[in-house]
Order: structure tokens, then C-alpha cells, then sequence
């Protein structure tokens, strides 16, 4: 091994440092040593064949012994296709129908959600708030999207993260039951609830621990420009990536959403607006609160 | 956050260019291209863990309708490897835990008895051969589970950082888990 003056060091490289350099895992610098020393060693070099015969003899045994278990792949492929254009067709209902129109019909479409929306921020504005002194707009916006914290102060199921991380996708597949929806609407006042206003949401998602309760549910106004649903989803989906990276504790993560998914956002994205990327009605710039591109960087 | 938009750097067009194309079909390909592409290796480690081969096909499709609705969401393409082992091995082990039938391991596991003679060799180096793999599989076998998880993802092609996503563990965990397991089957070996 080089020492830092450049003199052969007395000192071996160990199994481990062998292993990270053939494997690649070593720093340029680091790699660079181990084979300085290698070249200079040939104890260390007679252990470094070892070590790679034994790799070889391990992955040939693996592929060896499981290879000949392994069914041909047309079956399987021909299968997935189908469930796959079954999985599509479902999903062609729904919130995600933007998705499937073709690009002219998305600008019209995108133009009149631009009306829509606007007459409906009116509503909402004229309805639920009064706008006066130094409130501002935006933080109008905020407050329309978050739930009413003593009716839906957030409740979840016992999952542990491995649970949490296995079953990623099962959100997306829970819907919420009808009658709980209208449950949800008569605790908060909402008469006649038109299915374009508004989604019932969980405010901690299930693809966190949350549970299909009353106390995790509430009416999200679609209405809501700039914290809608869809920014949501990517904070939900971010949290779900630190938790599952082990970069976030769980508990952490569900307190967080709950408590003001918002500030959450704000702080999991280092962002004080959602990101363009986000916001599934970027072109649609009500009231001048409009999201943000995305920077170079991101919070990791 | 900028997608990441490869898989060791393999380019695949960035799920916003899919998706605000507006046509699914796009998607069904990719998934389907990456079904190709990392069926076996899946497989291979689904019944390394233990699982009837029915049941790791239906893991793995599972997995690859998870991606389809994971990309349909636009949701993050970062190491799309990565997160196709580690939704396999978490649905592989609930679909072990579930069955837990004690026939299972036996009948799909690594046995001496499956394994498939090379022709070429004479039989004296044959029989040489079929001990010495006797003798790794037993020591393979021996290891701690986390150990095996990491020596078979590792024979997948999974880097260390991989890895440790999909066991849950450190980078540094993976890392002495290889060399400790290498360290094993040199000694078994008697090299």
C-alpha cells in the first residue's frame, strides 16, 4: 500500500478493500492505491485470485442451479401484457383522464379547467373566506387546502416499515367507500357535494400507515391551484422514498403530513411553492400563484 | 427533483415524456421492455429465497403492475432497478411467510440433485465438480439470511447501494456481509 508520500506502505489491503475494488465500490483514489499495493504484493495479489475464483464459482453455481428452474418467458410476458391493457382500461376513468387525451384536446381541455377553475376559486374565496388587511391570496390557498384539524386530525393503521415499503402501490388501488365519503361531507358541512369540486383525500396516505377512518379523511377542494392533490401525491410519494431509503423515521413522517402537509412539502422540498413538475395545472396561472420550476438540485 | 432517467446507464425515455404523451401504450412497452430485461434475475432470486417457481412468476407480475402504476403516477424513476428488487423481495418474502409450506424450500431451492452435470468434462471431474458445489451450497445454505440476500443480489449485478435499498440495511452492512461470506466459501473450499 502507498503511503501519502508516495513510499510502499508495509500495511495489506484486507479482504474487505479487495472486495470493494474488484466490485468497483472504492473511491478513484482509493481503487488507485489498492492496485499500486496489488501490483507491489504478491501476497496480497494470490488473495485477490482467491477472492475472485470463489466469486466466479459462486455465480457460476447460481446461475447453474436456478437457470434450469426458469420457465421460457413468452408465457409470462403474454400474460403481463394482458393484465397490463386490463390495468390500463381501468385507469382510463377517473382523476387520471388528463393523462389519456391527446395533446390538442388537453389544451382545450386545460382551457376550460382555466374557466372552471377560476369561477370556482371565486366560489370558494367568496364562500369561505373574507379577504381583508394583510391576508394574502396565497395564504388563502394554503388554508383551503388543509383539512379542519379537529375534525381530520390524522389516524393510522399499526404497520411497521417493511409493511409500509412492500405494499408501495396500494394507495393508489383504496378507493374510499362511498358511504364514508358522504360521511366525510355531512361532518364538514357540505351539501350536495359535486364529485368535480372536491376528492375525499387521506391526509396521512395509506402507502404511509394511514387509515380508511373518518379522522383521516376530508374533503380536498380540486379547486385548490396551488396545494392541490397532486402536489400532495408527490410529497406523499417523497416521504414514501425517504421512509423506505431509511432516511426518515415513519412516526416522523406520518406527524409531519399530518400536522400541515404543506410545511411538510415546504420542507421536505425545500420549496416555499410547489414544484412546476407537481402541479398537474401549471399552464393555468390563476390569481399569479403559480408553482415554481424545479431546481438543479433538490433536497436529498 | 430532476428524474433520473437510466438504469446503469441504460437511457429510457423520462416518465413525463410518457405520460404527457398522453398514451398508455407507452408505458405498457417500457414495462414490458423491462420485463425482458429483469424477469429471470428476478425469478432467479425469488426462488433462491425459497419460493415455489409458480408462485415467484406471480410475484413477479405483481411487481412489473406495480411499476405500470408506479410510472402511470409519475412517480420518482430513480433507480428503477433498484425499486423492482426491492418490491420483489418484499412481496417475495410476504409470499413466503403466507405459504410457509415446508415443502417449499426443499422442492425449490438449491438441491445437489437439480443440478445439471456439464457434459464435457470426464465423469472423475464431474463428480470433483458436483462436490465442490455440493460443498459451496451447504455453506451458502449456513449463512445468515441477510448474508445469502446479499451474496444473490449481489450475483444479480446489484450494486452495493442497491443492496442495502432493497435489505434495508447499511451500505457498510453490505459490504461486510460479501466480504464475510466470500471470506466462508474460500475457507470451505480449502483454497
Amino acid at each position: 500500500m502507498l503511503s501519502k508520500d508516495g513510499q510502499l506502505s508495509d500495511v495489506h489491503v484486507s479482504d474487505q478493500e479487495m472486495l470493494l475494488a474488484v466490485d468497483g465500490e472504492l473511491s478513484t483514489r482509493r481503487a488507485a492505491d489498492v492496485r499500486a499495493h496489488l501490483a507491489a504484493c504478491w501476497g496480497c495479489r494470490a488473495r485477490m485470485a482467491e477472492i475472485e475464483a470463489t466469486i466466479a464459482d459462486f455465480a457460476r453455481t447460481h446461475r447453474q442451479t436456478l437457470d434450469p428452474q426458469l420457465p421460457p418467458i413468452a408465457g409470462p410476458r403474454a400474460l403481463l401484457r394482458a393484465r397490463l391493457a386490463e390495468s390500463a382500461s381501468k385507469r382510463e376513468v377517473g382523476s387520471w383522464w388528463l393523462l389519456h387525451f391527446t395533446s390538442a384536446s388537453r389544451a382545450a381541455a386545460l382551457l376550460c379547467a382555466a374557466v372552471l377553475i377560476a369561477a370556482m376559486v371565486g366560489r370558494i374565496l367568496a364562500n369561505h373566506f373574507t379577504l381583508r388587511g394583510t391576508s394574502s391570496i396565497g395564504a388563502a390557498f394554503e388554508r383551503s387546502a388543509l383539512p379542519d384539524s379537529r375534525l381530520t386530525p390524522g389516524a393510522t393503521r399499526r404497520v411497521t416499515v417493511t409493511d409500509v415499503c412492500s405494499m408501495a402501490h396500494e394507495e393508489v388501488v383504496g378507493e374510499v367507500s362511498t358511504p364514508l365519503r358522504h360521511e366525510v361531507f355531512r361532518e364538514y358541512g357540505i351539501v350536495n357535494a359535486h364529485p368535480e369540486d372536491y376528492e375525499v383525500d387521506y391526509l396521512i396516505a395509506p402507502g404511509l400507515g394511514g387509515a380508511e377512518d373518518i379522522h383521516n379523511l376530508w374533503p380536498e377542494p380540486y379547486t385548490s391551484r396551488t396545494w392541490n392533490a397532486h402536489v400532495k401525491d408527490a410529497l406523499e410519494e417523497r416521504l414514501h422514498d425517504m421512509v423506505c431509503g431509511g432516511e426518515l423515521d415513519l412516526s416522523t413522517a406520518q406527524r409531519d403530513i399530518a400536522a400541515d402537509w404543506i410545511a411538510a412539502y415546504k420542507k421536505y422540498f425545500h420549496t416555499d411553492r410547489p414544484l412546476v413538475l407537481h402541479s398537474r395545472l401549471e399552464s393555468v396561472n390563476v390569481l399569479g400563484v403559480g408553482g415554481v420550476q424545479p431546481a438543479p438540485r433538490q433536497a436529498q | 427533483m430532476p428524474p433520473a432517467d437510466s438504469i446503469n446507464g441504460l437511457s429510457f425515455p423520462t416518465v413525463a415524456d410518457a405520460a404527457l404523451a398522453g398514451n398508455p401504450s407507452e408505458i405498457e412497452r417500457e414495462v414490458v421492455k423491462l420485463f425482458e430485461q429483469f424477469r429471470d434475475p428476478l425469478l432467479r432470486y425469488a426462488l433462491s429465497l425459497g419460493i415455489p417457481v409458480h408462485d415467484a412468476e406471480e410475484v413477479i407480475q405483481e411487481v412489473f403492475l406495480s411499476l405500470f402504476r408506479h410510472l402511470q403516477l409519475r412517480r420518482s424513476r430513480k433507480n428503477l432497478r433498484g425499486w423492482i428488487f426491492r418490491v420483489a423481495h418484499n412481496l417475495a418474502l410476504k409470499k413466503l411467510f403466507a405459504n410457509q409450506r415446508s415443502q417449499a424450500k426443499t422442492t425449490s431451492d438449491w438441491t445437489i440433485a437439480q443440478e445439471p452435470f456439464d457434459p464435457s468434462p470426464g465423469p472423475e471431474e464431474q463428480l470433483s465438480s458436483a462436490q465442490r458445489r455440493h460443498r459451496l451450497l451447504a455453506v451458502v445454505h449456513a449463512l445468515p439470511e441477510a448474508d445469502q440476500g446479499c451474496l444473490r443480489l449481489r450475483a444479480e449485478g446489484l450494486r452495493y447501494r442497491e443492496i442495502a435499498a432493497v435489505l434495508g440495511i447499511s451500505l457498510g452492512a453490505v459490504s461486510i456481509s460479501l466480504t464475510r461470506s466470500l471470506a466462508r466459501l474460500i475457507r470451505a473450499d480449502g483454497r
